[in-house]
């Protein structure tokens, strides 16, 4: 026994209290009066009878009552021996990532886990849950063998990367509220990949005890890693952009011949042989793309015959259209920005896009809606016909780049975006200022963003770091002052000036940059990171970025919150890989946005209208079947095949003691002292009444 | 049943002497069968030849009428039928062993006298006086039978407080001053005094021909006093402190206090005065109504 809070037993002189008041306090028995004293003798008890204490029940009561509160905030426990496995929580997470589809790993991963369940003692509460791209919880603690094994047996095998560091946080909120020890049976390929990029993220509560249960064994494995092919295409035989490369990747696999398949809407169109080295990578690419118009469901497939064969294929989507118009309003004076931007438009690689330029002071008969987007460079005054249907061709889920030049200066306020012009920033006395900070998060900033890439390519992580870097490099001369507070800032300048903005009015979005597209008011448009910026900007504005393929567990937005407090929402309808409805009515009507949780083919109808057609392929770092190496694996946890299973520091967990607290029952002899003792102290008070 | 006798806490509540010993006399003489002779004086004695001085009232009108002289009606009580009550009003008459429960002895001594002034002015039209004493005469009302007289002494009753510590000495030899016609002498005392000195001091009234009764007043707890513990007892004459123990309260007082009243009576009765005790829980009615009915049975 030892207590949590030992300073309180300081208070155990309070005792001293009713010895005072029952021994000491006797003596100074209040004067009687009494008709008189003729009759009476003095007399003294002796020392010893007359100190003795009286009311010894009621000193009795009191001592305890005292000595027991200060147990109470003492906060006694007891070490019980008891971790037993019925003191414990039974926890079986199994592994349902994509990779636990390589061989017959996750059917051994479920029939271990249920002889775990069978073996436990009947006693002992157990809870089940699935390891995917988050911790699921199929089962609360609970003993019903029958139930804990269905839950088992219904966990489907999955298309989500795993993640340690997932069921590490998991476990720890598990611990929050269960306040008992866990011991956490983990069934998984323990895939290297599967940890998180810091190994404290890892870090498990000192009373959780892991067992590791490695299913599967390593074998080769070849795997379509990356696709490169557009997601829009105007002319199958522009040879710039009607082609598709695809990386083929091997993992622990010696040097090979692969055969690989490019496959549209079903059937085989072009193959290939590929030399991949030995444990290496090789492209292959595909060319021309004949695809035929309309949507279409793109894959390419490896003869791999490995052990893994589901991550054999890798599918992406393809729309083919004629060029979509862009209609870029600029001032009569400016000639410079729609040659820049006309060009970047056409460098760009992944759609197909016209531009069409127009002096803003002729746009008054244009009709907007005929367009994929429109750009207003430096074009602050626009005819208030052209203005207003601008304004519906947003709010109905158009996009709209506009670009503030140095004429921002002069209006009070920006078209179409809202935002107040304050003053503009001129650098070109101090030189020019540079971008300080960029939200790469933003589907025009970072090429990756939901993208089939695999970011453990280092090629690609490059490329990503090389965009960011190439905005740092960047000169502005002259930037307009725009007070946007409820706009979402993409880029600052070093002195916090806000640079890139977007906005969302109704379905559509309104992207500002605060400067201009000329070679005047900066030297973006002859820089390389401005044809990047074009190419993301256009998809992201047409919408055409919805198109082509994303990781399964992405994200896709589905409709704007600004759209959803508006007016009754139209339905967005998604249709899943199985050909079903993914969504039920209440959701098509209100949500917000949808997990791509199965790999395979989306097709969705947007809120606007619009339709899309996604292509979703599982995190390729699933392919990767390299376990975490042993001694990391001794450190998180242990394996069952070895003597001491758990993670304990103690050798033996039987002898495990933990400590109890005991204050809830000491509370509760508090509370029946000082009822006892009220009812004692009355009847004894009452008798010194009488005697007074 | 109504309850026949009257507690003395409910007596005590009543705040007006007059009608609290109008309570109580006719109280107890509503319950006796009615008896010419009951009383102090009201049986007829003699006629004795009217003399100037004499009280008109007296003279028998109808001897008068038939004869034209002039007789005075003399009634045995003649001979003693001026009363006079000594009540003690020294500290220790305040004790009460329950305040609000028990009368303290200084109101049960009043109740009492008022309740005998009532019996004797107003059923038996005699003189009635009162001397308050401690260690000094506090108040002297001379016998009378004056209208008014026992609203006087009513009132002296009322103001009589304990004060100071008894001395029988000093009070009953100015008593002895004043006394001019023999009587009954009633006193009301606690008396905390050795038993041979009291009856030496108070002696002398018999002498003089005076029928003197002692109506010694206790508190219950005086008899038998009830101690849980040790304790510290004040003497509420001298403020003398003393610890006592339970022990020699069980034993030793009681057997002391016992042994006190038994000289008190044996000494008083061997002088030829009166003894009766009065404990304050008694019903005063009751009480009376004893000591008259011994008194009658006596004569």
């Amino acid at each position: 026994m030892g207590f949590f809070s030992p300073w309180f037993l300081v208070g155990l002189v309070g005792i001293g209290l009713p010895v005072y008041v029952h021994l000491l306090r006797r003596h100074t028995t209040p004067p009687q009066p009494f008709s008189s004293l003729m009759f009476f003798e003095r007399g003294t008890q002796s020392s010893t009878r007359h100190r003795r204490l009286r009311y010894l029940l009621l000193f009795s009561l009191r001592a305890a009552l005292l000595l027991l509160l200060v147990l109470a905030f003492a906060n006694p426990f007891i070490r019980r021996a008891g971790a037993g496995a019925s003191g414990k929580l039974l926890l079986v997470v199994v592994d349902d990532s994509f990779s636990m589809k390589a061989g017959s790993r996750f059917a051994d991963a479920k029939q271990a886990a249920l002889q775990v369940l069978a073996s436990r003692p009947r006693s002992q509460r157990a809870e089940v849950m699935a390891l995917g791209g988050r911790l699921a919880v199929l089962i609360q603690p609970i003993q019903d063998a029958g139930a804990l094994r269905s839950a088992v047996e219904s966990i489907p095998p999955g298309d989500s990367r795993a993640n340690l560091g997932e069921l590490a946080h998991g476990v720890r909120a598990l611990v929050e509220s269960v306040r008992m020890p866990i011991e956490l049976h983990l069934f998984s390929d323990m895939q290297k990949t599967g940890m998180p990029a810091n190994f404290a993220d890892m870090e498990l509560p000192a009373n959780v005890s892991v067992v590791l249960h490695p299913a599967g064994k390593v074998v080769p494995n070849w795997t379509v890693e990356s696709i490169n092919a557009p997601a829009q295409l105007a002319d199958p035989k522009d040879p710039k952009k009607s082609r598709v490369q695809a990386v083929i990747a091997g993992y622990g696999t010696p040097a090979a011949s692969r055969t690989v398949s490019l496959v549209v809407n079903g059937n085989t169109i072009a193959t290939r042989k590929v030399e991949v080295p030995a444990d290496g990578r090789a492209t292959v690419e595909f060319q021309p793309l004949d695809v035929p118009f309309g949507l279409n469901r793109c894959a390419i497939k490896i003869d791999s015959a490995d052990g893994f064969p589901a991550d054999d294929i890798s599918v992406f989507a393809v729309k083919r259209a004629d060029p979509e118009r862009v209609l870029f309003v600029h001032q009569a004076s400016d000639s410079r920005s729609p040659v820049y931007f006309g060009a970047a438009l056409a460098a760009a690689s992944q759609a197909s896009f016209t531009l069409q330029s127009i002096d803003s002071e002729k746009s008054t008969d244009i009709d907007p809606s005929k367009y994929a987007f429109v750009v207003l460079s430096d074009a602050m005054a626009l005819p208030s016909i052209f203005e207003n249907a601008l304004l519906q061709y947003v709010r109905g889920g158009g996009s709209v780049l506009i670009a503030a030049g140095t004429s921002a200066a002069h209006r009070a306020r920006i078209p179409i975006f809202g935002g107040y012009s304050s003053d503009a920033h001129s650098y070109s006395r101090d030189g020019y200022a540079v971008v300080g900070e960029t939200d790469l998060t933003h589907p025009v900033m970072n090429e990756t963003t939901g993208k089939d890439v695999a970011s453990n390519d280092p090629a690609t992580n490059a490329m990503t770091a090389k965009d960011a870097a190439g905005w740092s490099d960047l000169k502005f001369y002259y930037v307009a002052g725009v007070d946007a507070p409820q706009a979402r800032v993409i880029a600052r300048l070093t002195d916090r000036t806000p640079l890139l903005m977007e906005k969302q009015i109704g379905e559509g979005h309104v992207l500002l940059l605060a400067s201009g597209l000329d070679d005047l008011t900066n030297d973006f448009p002859v820089r390389p990171a401005f044809v990047p910026f074009i190419d993301r900007t256009a998809r992201y504005l047409s919408g055409s970025d919805r198109i082509g393929s994303r990781l399964v567990d992405s994200f896709v937005p589905l409709r704007t919150a600004a759209a959803q407090a508006g007016s009754p929402a139209a339905g967005v309808e998604i249709i899943g890989p199985d050909g079903h409805r993914a969504l039920s009515l209440t959701e098509a009507a209100s949500a917000q946005s949808f997990q791509l949780a199965r790999a395979g083919f989306y097709q969705i109808r947007f809120a606007n209208g619009k339709n899309a057609l996604i292509g979703v392929n599982p995190d390729r770092r699933e392919s990767n079947l390299e376990p975490i190496p042993d001694d990391l694996q001794q450190l998180w946890g242990k394996s069952p095949a070895e003597p001491a299973p758990t993670r304990s520091a103690t050798p033996d967990s039987s002898q495990e003691k933990n400590s109890h607290s005991i204050w809830w029952y000491v509370m509760l002899l508090v509370l029946v002292a000082a009822v006892a003792e009220s009812i004692v102290a009355s009847r004894y008070l009452g008798t010194q009444r009488e005697e007074a | 049943m109504m309850q026949r006798f009257l507690d003395p806490a409910v007596l005590a509540s009543i705040s007006s002497l007059d009608l609290l010993a109008r309570t109580v006399v006719d109280g107890f003489v509503a319950g006796l069968h009615r008896s010419p002779d009951f009383g102090f004086s009201q049986e007829f004695a003699e006629y004795r030849a009217y003399t100037p001085g004499d009280d008109l009232r007296h003279v028998d009108w109808n001897l008068f009428a038939r004869t034209e002289r002039c007789y005075l009606k003399r009634y045995r009580g003649d001979t003693n039928s001026q009363l006079t009550i000594l009540l003690d009003a020294s500290n220790s008459m305040d004790y009460t062993s329950g305040r609000g429960k028990t009368a303290s002895k200084m109101d049960y001594a009043r109740f009492a006298a008022a309740s005998l002034f009532y019996l004797a002015i107003h059923n038996q039209r005699d003189a009635a006086g009162l001397i308050v004493f401690d260690d000094e005469v506090r108040n002297y009302i001379r016998p009378s039978t004056r209208q008014g007289q026992l609203y006087r002494l009513l009132a002296g009753l009322e103001q009589a407080e304990p004060h100071a510590r008894t001395d029988f000495a000093k009070p009953l030899l100015h008593f002895q001053n004043l006394l001019h016609r023999r009587g009954i002498v009633i006193m009301f005392s606690d008396f905390y005094e050795d038993p041979a000195a009291i009856v030496r001091t108070i002696e002398p009234l018999r002498y003089h021909g005076n029928e003197v009764v002692l109506f010694h007043v206790l508190d219950p707890k005086e008899i038998r006093p009830e101690l849980h513990g040790p304790a510290i007892l004040v003497d509420l004459e001298t403020d003398q402190r003393m610890e006592v123990i339970p022990e020699y309260a069980r034993n030793d007082y009681i057997r002391k206090i016992d042994n006190h009243i038994e000289q008190l009576r044996d000494r008083t009765r061997g002088a030829g005065m009166d003894y009766h005790l009065l404990v304050t829980d008694q019903p005063l009615d009751a009480t009376l109504r004893e000591y008259l009915a011994i008194r009658q049975g006596g004569r």
